[in-house]
């Protein structure tokens, strides 16, 4: 997870199946962006709390707010969740989807807005955002660069 | 001694797990020297444990596109294995196999992915064929998938499979000699934790106790 104020892009690098998430408090501009690989913490003592949906967005919530944020003000952003390999047959593969879903649940759970998401399809993603203008950018191979 | 996770391997099994390494990658190149119709010398493969990132590392950073083939384990033997197929590696196929070389991944077109597919698909069957023989296995493969995109993503994948066991990922890296040329190859085995247990039980270094 990285955390930045005003100022410094957070990016995060090849986006499979995992997700970016960004959380944001426009009012005092401070920005986390957190990589998420799995859809749910189930490690006995709950350690690695980044690398999962839940704990991550929850942990994460708790660090902003103790940074000055307000829990009612903070928005989301997020991509990723493709599916890297088209795998006939068993369910590997579709560790994108159950991240994409664990994710949209978890930020409504704490009461965070998700205001826009590119998330699913099969490229993967490189995701960037500016704490000064609360933007998000993604980067793919073969896909013009998206804005939002 | 049962392990949870790669970073727990003992010396032996490490060494168990290289000369598995070797002998697969060596039969994975007399299977790719029929395919191309040349001869293909391998240097000593380096097997590694590895953390995901830096992993990351080892093969150039988390952007650079690549092509890679994957083909899914089951049956006594339950994992995930991956062909990383970098520039150099794919222009030897393409070179050998249909006199044409490329500059850009965007330039594969349908028959020029059909065959690196083919060819990481029997790379890898030789490879865990090898593999079963050694360690008396009954492992059955999925057809084989293809991907052009990020390789920080392509590596993800089995991390994010069994990233739910251990953090750390086995690679298998060695360069393959052909036209006097050095060409990497890049493999990655990815067994889940059970099956790695299974499999060093099997070859003698692991009591199970």
């Amino acid at each position: 997870m990285k955390m930045a104020q005003g100022s410094g892009m957070l990016i995060t690098y090849a986006l499979g199946s995992c997700i970016g998430i960004c959380l944001y408090d426009q009012r005092i501009k401070l920005a986390s962006l957190i990589h998420i690989m799995l859809p749910l913490n189930m490690e006995p003592g709950r350690k690695n709390t980044m690398k999962y949906a839940d704990t991550g967005i929850r942990e994460t919530l708790k660090l902003m707010e103790s940074k000055g944020a307000s829990r009612s003000r903070i928005t989301a952003k997020i991509a990723g969740g493709a599916k890297m390999f088209e795998i006939s047959g068993g369910n590997l593969g579709n560790i994108g989807q159950r991240n994409i879903e664990s994710v949209r649940m978890h930020l409504k759970r704490e009461g965070i807005q998700l205001l826009k998401e590119d998330v699913g399809g099969s490229v993967a993603r490189t995701l960037l955002f500016d704490p000064a203008t609360g933007m998000a950018c993604v980067r793919s191979y073969g896909r013009p660069e998206m804005i939002f | 001694m049962t392990i949870k996770s790669y970073d727990e391997l003992s010396s032996l099994e490490l060494d168990t797990l290289k000369e598995i390494g070797s002998i697969g990658t060596g039969n994975a190149a007399t299977s790719l020297s029929a395919l191309i119709g040349k001869p293909v010398r391998i240097q000593q493969p380096e097997v590694r444990i590895m953390e995901y990132n830096e992993a990351i590392e080892w093969i150039g950073g988390p952007e650079p596109i690549t092509a890679g083939v994957l083909v899914g384990m089951s049956g006594q033997l339950s994992g995930i294995m991956l062909s990383v197929q970098q520039l150099d590696f794919v222009n030897l196929v393409l070179e050998s196999m249909m006199e044409r070389t490329i500059k850009d991944y965007m330039e594969l077109g349908e028959i020029e992915r059909s065959a690196l597919t083919e060819v990481g698909n029997i790379m890898i069957s030789t490879f865990i064929n090898a593999l079963s023989g050694l360690a008396d296995l009954d492992i059955k493969l999925t057809v084989p998938a293809f991907t052009v995109d990020m390789q920080g993503a392509i590596m993800a994948v089995p991390m994010a499979e069994y990233g739910g066991q251990s953090n750390y990922i086995m690679t298998i890296g060695g360069n393959f000699i052909c036209n006097g040329k050095e060409i990497p190859c890049r493999l990655l085995l990815s067994p889940d934790i059970r099956s790695l247990n299974f499999l060093l039980r099997k070859l003698g270094v692991n009591s199970g106790e």
